[in-house]
């Protein structure tokens, strides 16, 4: 008797486990993704939980990857450095995630990278451009810190030769007062005298507000030949209309995202506004149509530059990451997520090549953009690399 | 824009003995309700412009009937914490219900340009200084000669003896968060065609507003508008001329100096309207 209870108590047990196997999911991989949601950069934010979710959508519609479903998870981080420790903290302790996918904002960025590395989980840049997070991240000794979006001293250099090219002589910079404007101001600076131009002056503005009727009059009386503006394209709007207004002529090269798919929907009622305007960026609408096309669809407006860019980076680096953990370590955590960062090799992103070099930078495209007759149209692709800086 | 914002948390203050943080919101619903109109329904400028403050007046008396009353007779903590809390809610409520995407309401006075030997600016922009000086008279000739206005002068001074005379203290308390309210709305709605419109603009501009009212002398209308008239001049010059990153740096450090000098604010007195 008590034999055959035995027997039925080990064939129930198998039974159970082999239900339990049977049932079993294969785990989720988290993915944390950190930008501004509220305050007065939220439109970037807003733009990165579409982006976001769209990408996670894309892909677990086509099974997720190796059969591991991605839960995309969201934190904000202000577009502010404290905030955006308090977004990292929410995201690797709270939510638990494998990876974070962030910051959006240069500041912010700065300051979550000694928390990333702290707390020992691997953040994927996909925006932030502050030359001072290459030189920290990889051999720099953050080694928890990828960066995809290009760094501004590498796009200074190439913008200020191609200025230089168009027979420039002098110009002004014009940037945002926060870590993006005043690291784009500095590498600017560099960048112009080794061209051989002439940096007249540099004004700082902060982001949001209204009135640019001052600091344009500055600029007016500097009188350089060319502005060098370091804006995005939510500002971009009522900077363009006031620029017009106070009926000055200088060429604009600008650096942000006032050359784009967003300036131009904002200005609809008269696109031709940013005629003339030349940009250094590396995403801009038409990259991969497909996304342009999802994303039209689902939101009526066309796509955001770091929306696009956190969906880029998701798909591009940190889904190739995670195949190369799940296949050499058979599971993707932090760590070997960390690790297999460092082999993605990926020639074909939109972006361009995706490989990270020892200081966790990857060499993407750089792109010169125009806006002409209300249209955007790309002047020049150029594959960047470290020799750029020389 | 500075001048009718701080009018209207001038009146408030001087009727309500409160400060509310969520003054410069008035001003950013005013706008949506002004590009709602005009972008959304299509409405002719005017009637869009008249659309706003009709709006902002409902929500003035919403305000008053459920934040307000509440909270009136209680410590300045509590009205602190009500209005700033007030104010991030309906921020972020904005960015929920109306996106974050800035809206760009250009009319045909503010895309045409007045020059006047070389001198160039948009012809909205004159609008605004005749609109702004056609409104604060009027305000002045409310106040000073209607019932209500002087209802609300009275309770300036003196809100217990208002209430012992028989003045409807609640109904006057009321009629200037509605008006106080309308006229952010026109604000927003005369000066939405120059610049953006998105949920976080109030933000700062209460702060601008609040030291204007303060250096104008805490709760007086005209020594506010005065005041934000100074304010708004010192920013042009200081950004013209010294430097635009710090503009609203030396605004302030101007109203902390004057507070230094009177403590009393410019046009020193005690608080009445």
């Amino acid at each position: 008797m008590r034999l055959a209870l035995a027997l039925v108590t080990l064939l129930l047990a198998a039974l159970s486990g082999g239900a339990l196997s049977a049932g079993a999911q294969v785990p989720p991989i988290r993915i944390g993704f950190a930008s501004a949601m509220s305050g007065p950069a939220a439109i970037t934010g807003e733009g990165v939980r579409w982006g976001a979710t769209l990408a996670v959508e894309e892909i677990n519609a086509k099974g997720g990857i190796m059969g591991h479903k991605i839960e995309a998870y969201f934190a904000d981080n202000k577009a502010q450095p404290g905030e955006a420790v308090s977004a990292v903290r929410k995201l690797a302790d709270v939510d638990q995630v494998d990876v974070i996918i962030g910051q959006t904002h240069s500041g912010a960025c700065l300051g979550a990278m000694p928390v990333v590395k702290e707390i020992g989980v691997p953040m994927v840049i996909e925006a932030c451009s502050h030359p001072k997070i290459r030189e920290l991240s990889g051999k720099g000794g953050n080694e928890w810190t990828f960066r995809v979006a290009l760094d501004d001293e590498i796009m200074a250099y190439t913008f200020a030769r191609y200025m230089a090219r168009q027979g420039v002589k002098t110009s002004s910079v014009l940037a945002m007062n926060n870590d993006f404007g005043r690291g784009a101001a500095v590498a600017y600076e560099a960048a112009f005298k080794k061209a051989g131009i002439g940096l007249l002056s540099t004004e700082f503005f902060d982001p949001g507000q209204p009135d640019y009727r001052p600091v344009l009059t500055r600029l007016k009386r500097a009188n350089p030949e060319t502005i060098l503006a370091v804006i995005l394209a939510s500002d971009g709007a009522p900077f363009m209309r006031q620029f017009r207004e106070l009926g000055l002529s200088q060429k604009i090269f600008s650096r942000g995202s006032l050359a784009s798919a967003e300036f131009l929907h904002q200005v609809r009622d008269n696109p031709k506004i940013g005629d003339g305007v030349v940009e250094a960026s590396y995403w801009v609408v038409g990259l991969d149509p497909d996304w342009d096309k999802k994303w039209t669809e689902r939101h009526k407006i066309p796509p955001r530059v770091h929306g696009s860019l956190s969906a880029i980076t998701l798909k591009w680096a940190v889904v190739p990451a995670i195949k190369i953990a799940l296949k050499k370590h058979g599971r993707a955590d932090r760590q070997t997520i960390r690790a297999a960062l460092k082999e993605v090799d990926v020639k074909d992103s939109p972006l361009g090549p995706i490989k990270f070099d020892d200081n966790h930078q990857a060499w993407i495209n750089m792109i010169l953009l125009e806006m002409r007759d209300g249209q955007l149209r790309i002047l020049e692709k150029l594959q960047t690399s470290p020799a750029l800086l020389n | 824009m500075y001048a009718m914002v701080a009018a209207g948390l001038a009146l408030m203050l001087g009727v309500a003995r409160l400060i509310n943080f969520a003054h410069g919101e008035f001003f950013m619903l005013g706008a949506y309700a002004f590009w709602f109109g005009y972008s959304e329904l299509g409405l002719p400028y005017p009637v869009a412009v008249l659309l706003a403050p009709a709006v902002m007046v409902i929500f003035g008396v919403a305000y008053q009937r459920t934040v307000i009353r509440a909270i009136l007779s209680r410590s300045w903590h509590v009205q602190l914490i009500a209005t700033l809390a007030t104010s991030i809610v309906l921020t972020n409520l904005a960015i929920i219900v109306l996106g974050t995407q800035p809206k760009e309401v250009p009319t045909a006075l503010s895309a045409r340009i007045l020059d006047v030997g070389g001198f160039r600016m948009a012809w909205q922009r004159l609008l605004v200084l005749v609109a702004a000086l056609v409104i604060f008279w009027g305000l002045h000739r409310f106040v000073a000669r209607t019932r209500t206005g002087r209802a609300m002068r009275a309770m300036s001074q003196n809100r217990e003896a208002c209430a012992v005379v028989g003045v409807d203290v609640q109904r006057v308390t009321l009629v200037t968060f509605a008006l106080s309210a309308a006229l952010a709305a026109v604000a927003a709605a005369l000066v939405s065609p120059l610049f953006n419109i998105f949920p976080d603009m109030g933000t700062a501009l209460t702060l601008k507003a609040f030291a204007a009212v303060v250096a104008g002398g805490f709760g007086y209308v005209n020594g506010a508008i005065a005041a934000s008239f100074l304010i708004g001049l010192t920013e042009a010059l200081a950004g013209s001329y010294v430097s635009y990153a710090y503009k609203d740096a030396i605004a302030f450090l101007i109203m902390i100096a004057v507070l230094l000098w009177r403590p009393q604010g410019l046009f020193g007195r005690r608080i009445g309207i």
